[in-house]
């Protein structure tokens, strides 16, 4: 048994109410939110963009908590959950990044530029599809799963440096959480073109998609745990064989 | 019992420090004799100066303007060469095994590294500084320049040694340096870089305006040297 019945029920049954749950907040962004008096209909993105880097983020913490586990008990199931949660993770900060292009190039009108919270999110980016690459350079399991747990490890500091950096270096990066005056400082510069959340209905439309990236998150991450184990029980009964021709030769 | 315990620490204490200046000690005295390791980096850089003045021959002042960044940029690539170097040295004459086999505490072992590796970048920033202020005119001898410098040195080789330590186990080796090590000290460059640029002008800045880029320097360094300590252990242990 590759995966126990519970298991495979829960899998079931959180993969439909994530489906369910990305159609009914697509209604939502698109239907229930007000439209936003500065910027228009183009600001619905935020609720895509903060969504996945807030669950990006996340998943993240869950990488480094795995590998940390990994290093402490040995067990491969905690490997298995910290190369999930980083994919994962990557697929949801590649997500944020696109979304929040998108938004830029109306709204500042470049595609990209390097800001301090800009730049630091391709760190985190390069950061993690460079544990791709160690994965991918190592044979041994036990010392793949030790090299990508140390360096889960060393990566989450490069990103609380990144976290540091922008709150103390200036940015113009719409603040809009904890930041009135952030935001009131980057309007007169010119820069802030999104006064914030000044509607319950955002507020209430930015917590239904935060919680459907969630349950799509935990429906990805189980999905893949799943893969996982039927990959290594695919190896094991490759080597199995092996060993048996091999025996009997 | 109290004075048993006391003395028990202070003796652990010691003996750590006594094998990390072990380890830096033989450092010293392989490169005293064959010089690979500070060459080496020398050389890179010398060539990579000289590449970069003549790539940016046709525009001299933004060549000026970009100096600093161009310093860090050239320091982090000759330190993987010598990341590379020192650690592969290890590997090739055993000396990590029979260092493993001593009793010798692993983060000792990760101290002494980044100590020995730190001086020799630091011995080739010197002759760095000296070049830059020869072919791009700019002050790079002013002491909070150099403070910055060797700050921002420490922090990268902190990661560096642990990075370099899991890439010479793999199949690729020396190639898969660059790719993983460069972007974790981009958070260390950008604000080092900024602080240094504010240095660079006849009007020098006052300690207010480089002092979140100078403490973001330092925290990084404290947490690559904290997990490092940490999980060296793990990297060396086959």
């Amino acid at each position: 048994m590759v995966t126990s019945p519970r298991f495979d029920k829960v899998l079931k049954i959180l993969n439909w109410v994530a489906v369910i749950a990305v159609i009914v907040t697509l209604g939502i962004i698109f239907f229930y939110a007000p439209t936003e008096r500065t910027m228009g209909n183009v600001q619905r993105i935020f609720y895509f963009h903060v969504g996945s880097a807030w669950v990006g983020a996340v998943a993240f913490f869950i990488a480094l908590f795995g590998g940390v586990m990994y290093l402490w008990k040995s067990e491969k199931k905690w490997d298995t959950l910290a190369l999930a949660s980083v994919e994962i993770g990557l697929v949801f900060l590649t997500m944020a990044t696109v979304a929040g292009s998108v938004w830029g190039k109306p709204a500042w009108n470049t595609w990209w530029l390097w800001s301090p919270r800009l730049t630091l999110i391709t760190i985190a980016l390069l950061t993690y599809a460079a544990y791709f690459m160690l994965r991918g350079a190592i044979e041994d399991d036990d010392r793949r799963a030790r090299f990508a747990a140390v360096y889960v490890i060393v990566a989450f500091v490069t990103i609380i440096m990144a976290y540091i950096s922008v709150r103390i270096l200036r940015d113009i990066h719409p603040v809009v959480v904890g930041g009135v005056a952030e935001s009131a400082q980057g309007a007169e510069e010119g820069l802030q073109e999104f006064s914030g959340l000044d509607s319950a209905k955002m507020g209430m439309t930015l917590m239904a998609s935060t919680m459907t990236f969630s349950l799509l998150y935990s429906a990805w991450l189980m999905n893949r745990i799943k893969l996982q184990r039927l990959s290594d029980a695919v190896n094991d009964l490759k080597m199995q064989v092996t060993a048996r021709l091999q025996g009997e030769n | 019992m109290n004075n048993l315990s006391n003395n028990k620490k202070t003796s652990e204490a010691r003996e750590f420090i006594t094998a990390v200046m072990a380890v830096v000690w033989k450092d010293m005295r392989i490169e005293q004799h064959t010089r690979q390791t500070v060459s080496v980096m020398v050389m890179f850089s010398v060539v990579t100066v000289i590449m970069f003045n003549f790539a940016l021959e046709s525009n001299l002042d933004a060549a000026r303007n970009v100096s600093t960044g161009l310093l860090w940029a050239t320091i982090l690539l000759a330190g993987t060469l010598g990341l590379n170097r020192s650690m592969a040295l290890e590997q090739e004459n055993q000396t990590m095994d029979a260092l493993l086999i001593a009793p010798v505490p692993r983060n000792a072992i990760y101290l002494g590294k980044v100590i020995s590796i730190t001086l020799f970048t630091l011995a080739l920033e010197v002759i760095l500084v000296l070049l830059f202020m020869v072919f791009f005119n700019k002050p790079m001898w002013r002491p909070m320049v150099l403070l910055i410098l060797v700050l921002g040195t420490i922090g990268y080789i902190a990661a560096g040694v642990i990075v370099t330590s899991m890439t010479i186990q793999t199949r690729s080796k020396e190639v898969l340096l660059p790719v993983l090590l460069l972007p974790l000290a981009l958070p260390l460059v950008l604000p080092a870089s900024m602080a240094v640029a504010a240095y660079m002008f006849p009007q020098q800045p006052v300690w207010g305006e480089v002092q979140s880029a100078v403490y973001i320097v330092i925290i990084y360094d404290i947490l690559m040297l904290a997990a490092g300590f940490l999980t060296y252990h793990f990297v060396v242990e086959s």
